[in-house]
């Protein structure tokens, strides 16, 4: 698989260790799990930022321009799109190299019972999660289509006034709480991190953090598609005018 | 008692092979799973039919030779057992039970549930092993080793090497094995000398061999008949991390 490698008692070469680590299967998911993590780190954030919906309109408008304005803002969100880049690539490359590490299948595969939902099925939320977040990116931050209010919390909620897109949006934040409900604690395991004492704890952690994102996300659009239709008022005829200091600063 | 079988039948290497069902008679329940196979044999060749090969040594589950998926379970539906240790009791008359190798890519089959495990053997030859020099035995308590870590030592020593973790990984991945080999020579004080390259050579060799990637799903802990746990792989994770970082 790896011919072209160098052996591992080769002359130090600093470079040749590094590439010969990210090529590695354990160096590739230390990758992915770091870049998680970090990913995990951004949601929280992320969804600090979105509850502040339900302060109302003026409330998450003065937060959005507040973030916008930030000269941090570009640094951030490249640093963002590079976390991405290597959590996606890398496992997808593993994702392949598992396939072809099997070529004829099991006619029976039952297993024990160690797999979970979300371990099982983590390509698939993985795929999932990264059409939800091509979406997600396209109509919030770049506010492809839509019906489109003079600020940017009615052009979110209005957003939400679409059943279509609001379910999508719970189907697939539903997706990031079962790729999570086995990513962060599978993180930590891949990190080294193993002990009887504290590998209990980081399980049940992992666990309460995926609730804790999924429907703390989930929550938006439930409360402003279906609880709280107000600011449907503010939706225009949906002309391409722009919408206001913050959608107009992109 | 009296049972279907759906085995794995294969020529050999190049063979695209297939489920092939028997009916076995007259089945005790003190019969171990391989006994049962080798009263399969006996029908097949009365008959003049090419008996069903399949790996078996000790038969008393220490040697890592037996091997059989059987319904979708590495070493059958028994906790801690290999294939050789799985009786006829714990099935009922007129079951049906489907028999197949262990597969993957680094496994190839020899014939019908035979398969070629020597790319365990090339893992251990990288660097499962210590350099000990000839000369007069040391005195057996000249290393102090804490007790726990003697255990554990141990315990990750207590793997026989029969594959049933790549076969029951849904990625065919072999950590588990690896994570024990690296495991018992990191926690013990003869294996420091070469901690890093062990660590290194041993995870080159297994990733050439073709084996698939963790992703700590834990089939392997549930089907190892010796109880190796997966802290076993969080361990070698650490040592090629650390080895990664520290050697030369």
């Amino acid at each position: 698989m790896q011919a072209a490698e160098a052996p591992a008692q080769a002359a130090p070469c600093r470079s040749c260790r590094a590439v010969e680590f990210l090529e590695s299967s354990i160096g590739k998911k230390i990758m992915v799990a770091l870049a998680g993590l970090f990913l995990c780190v951004f949601l929280l954030t992320h969804l600090a930022g979105n509850l502040i919906l339900f302060l109302g309109g003026p409330a998450f408008d003065r937060y959005a321009q507040m973030l916008e304005s930030n000269p941090l803002l570009p640094l951030a969100e490249s640093g963002l799109v590079i976390l991405f880049l290597i959590h996606i690539a890398l496992a997808v490359r593993a994702r392949l190299a598992n396939m072809a590490a099997r070529p004829v299948a099991y006619q029976v595969y039952k297993g024990k019972d160690a797999r979970t939902p979300g371990s099982s099925t983590m390509a698939l939320t993985g795929t999932l999660v990264l059409v939800f977040i091509i979406i997600h990116v396209a109509t919030i931050k770049f506010q492809v289509g839509g019906a489109k209010g003079p600020d940017l919390f009615g052009h979110v909620t209005g957003w939400f006034h679409n059943p279509l897109y609001a379910g999508f949006y719970v189907v697939a934040l539903i997706g990031v709480g079962l790729h999570l409900s086995h990513g962060v604690q599978s993180a930590f395991q891949t990190l080294g991190i193993n002990h009887p004492r504290y590998t209990p704890m980081l399980k049940k952690l992992g666990a309460a953090f995926a609730i804790l994102i999924a429907l703390g996300f989930i929550s938006i659009p439930i409360y402003f598609g279906f609880f709280n239709r107000a600011p449907a008022t503010m939706q225009t005829n949906g002309s391409a005018m722009p919408i206001g200091p913050i959608g107009g600063a992109q | 008692m009296n049972l279907t079988l759906k085995i794995w039948r294969q020529k050999d290497a190049q063979d695209q092979g297939g489920l092939v069902e028997y009916q076995v008679e007259n089945v005790s329940t003190e019969m171990s799973f391989l006994e049962m196979l080798d009263v399969l044999n006996e029908q097949l060749v009365a008959k003049g039919q090419d008996a069903v090969a399949f790996d078996h040594d000790c038969r008393e589950g220490i040697c890592g030779m037996c091997s059989l998926m059987i319904d979708g379970q590495a070493h059958g539906p028994d906790k801690a057992a290999t294939t050789c240790q799985l009786h006829m009791r714990r099935y009922k008359d007129g079951d049906t039970i489907v028999i197949e190798p262990f597969r993957a890519k680094a496994f190839p089959v020899v014939k019908d549930l035979v398969v070629d495990r020597s790319a365990f053997d090339r893992i251990q030859q990288a660097g499962g092993f210590v350099s000990v020099n000839t000369g007069n035995a040391r005195d057996a308590n000249g290393i102090l080793i804490a007790h726990e870590t003697a255990e554990k030592a141990m315990d990750a020593a207590a793997c026989i090497g029969c594959g049933a973790c790549v076969a029951a990984c849904p990625n065919a991945s072999a950590m588990l094995f690896v994570g024990a080999k690296v495991s018992q020579y990191a926690l013990l004080p003869q294996g420091q000398p070469e901690r890093e390259k062990r660590a290194l050579s041993m995870r080159a060799a297994m990733d050439e061999e073709g084996f698939g990637h963790c992703t700590n799903e834990y089939e392997c802990e549930a089907a190892c008949p010796k109880g190796i746990k997966v802290s076993n792989i969080a361990r070698l994770n650490r040592e090629y991390l650390r080895a990664t970082i520290v050697s030369d």
